[in-house]
């Protein structure tokens, strides 16, 4: 079974995570984990006409270690196989287009993973990806 | 004083200053943040407190500049042109791996050099539009300087986010630079004379002209270009398992 992890470093994401462990005892075969940290594309025209990609390619790297590491670290330490993967774009998409490219079973993700602000102006990433794809998704509080 | 918060235009001008500080604003701090990412530490501080000051300083010389230089014959005209550039190069989406971007910046100098030409760019863009939509009211200037201040010192990532969640934005933000480069154009003193001789009409059909050409210069541009691919991979890595495990 293939399971998709959307992390984001919250809270809720990182429940996810354990949720996915604690199933891990009790599903028949141990699940192939996917972590994916989705980095939101901010280099604008302005952006990229005086930094070049290479340095904004690293602080996409930079900020997505920060958010992967309390996941990667939680799977480590129950000595758990799993591969992590880093996309540029609107999470939701992306969340959505791996999981289509991995032929994952399931995504396990947390309930509300960013601020009340932004999930007015940007939209909840959990019911776009709910609206965008087939797979089974399992919300975790 | 009181009538002027009445006046309806005053309060379409003011919407339109917001909208423009919003639009032209948010990635300044963004490449003063990054410029300064590859400095040690102790100087990364330094390189951003002299990049806010420094766009902060440019934005208040150009906008008195401003002032002063749209008084005279032919500027608006070429005020107008230079908008209608601005806002065509809002919709047209750069290529990734853009040209001639400076190496990431080890060195405080390099780091500031970038910095101040960005800040000088990205302030020029800005007074250009928020001169363009204040009409010659002073007020309406000064406004326009003080609500883009907080954008650039206080990094809102979210306004990126939310022009790169909802596209339609950046069109319609493009458009908005076109009409009031269209208005822009129809207060020079050359054209002006010309213009109060002509049917009412005239003073919105320029305006809406300035948009519709933005817009569909900009598509088409756009279309020309290789599209970038909406979703990048980043970084793709495995990691075994313990070795006591069965996977």
């Amino acid at each position: 079974m293939k399971v998709l992890i959307p992390v984001d470093g919250s809270d809720s994401a990182n429940r996810a995570v354990e949720q996915v462990i604690a199933s891990a005892q009790w599903l028949k075969e141990t699940p192939q984990i996917f972590l994916l940290n989705v980095q939101w594309k901010l280099a604008s025209g302005n952006v990229k006409m005086f930094i070049n990609q290479e340095t904004i390619d690293d602080y996409y790297r930079e900020q997505s270690t920060a958010a992967l590491a309390t996941a990667r670290k939680k799977l480590d330490a129950k000595g758990l196989a799993y591969s992590f993967h880093v996309s540029v774009g609107i999470p939701a998409e992306a969340i959505v287009q791996y999981a289509h490219e991995q032929k994952v079973d399931q995504i396990t993700m947390g309930a509300h993973g960013q601020g009340a602000l932004s999930t007015f102006l940007l939209g909840s990433v959990v019911s776009k990806v709910l609206h965008l794809t087939n797979t089974p998704v399992l919300l975790v509080k | 004083m009181i009538e002027m918060f009445s006046n309806p235009q005053f309060w379409v001008s003011v919407l339109q200053i917001i909208a423009i500080d919003l639009l032209l604003s948010g990635d300044n701090a963004v490449v003063i943040a990054l410029a300064c990412r590859n400095l040690p530490p102790e100087q990364r501080r330094k390189g951003v407190l002299f990049g806010v000051a420094g766009a902060i300083s440019l934005r208040v010389i150009l906008t008195f500049f401003a002032v002063g230089l749209l008084t005279l014959p032919y500027i608006k005209i070429i005020g107008a042109v230079l908008l209608i550039w601005i806002g065509i190069k809002l919709i047209v989406p750069q290529e990734e791996h853009g040209g001639d971007s400076v190496q990431g910046n080890t060195h405080l100098w390099a780091a500031i050099k970038t910095i101040i030409v960005a800040d000088f760019v990205m302030s020029l863009d800005n007074v250009i539009g928020v001169a363009a939509a204040a009409k010659g009211d002073f007020g309406l200037l000064v406004f326009g300087l003080l609500i883009s201040i907080p954008m650039i010192v206080w990094s809102s990532q979210l306004i990126l986010k939310f022009m790169d969640r909802f596209p339609i934005i950046i069109v319609v933000g493009g458009a908005l630079l076109g009409f009031v480069a269209g208005e822009m154009l129809m207060t020079d003193m050359l054209v002006k004379e010309w213009a109060e001789a002509q049917p009412h009409w005239l003073h919105w059909v320029v305006p809406a002209l300035g948009a519709v050409m933005v817009v569909t210069t900009g598509k088409w541009l756009a279309r020309r270009k290789v599209v970038s691919a909406e979703v990048v991979s980043l970084v793709d890595e495995r990691v075994p398992g313990a070795p006591n495990n069965k996977h």
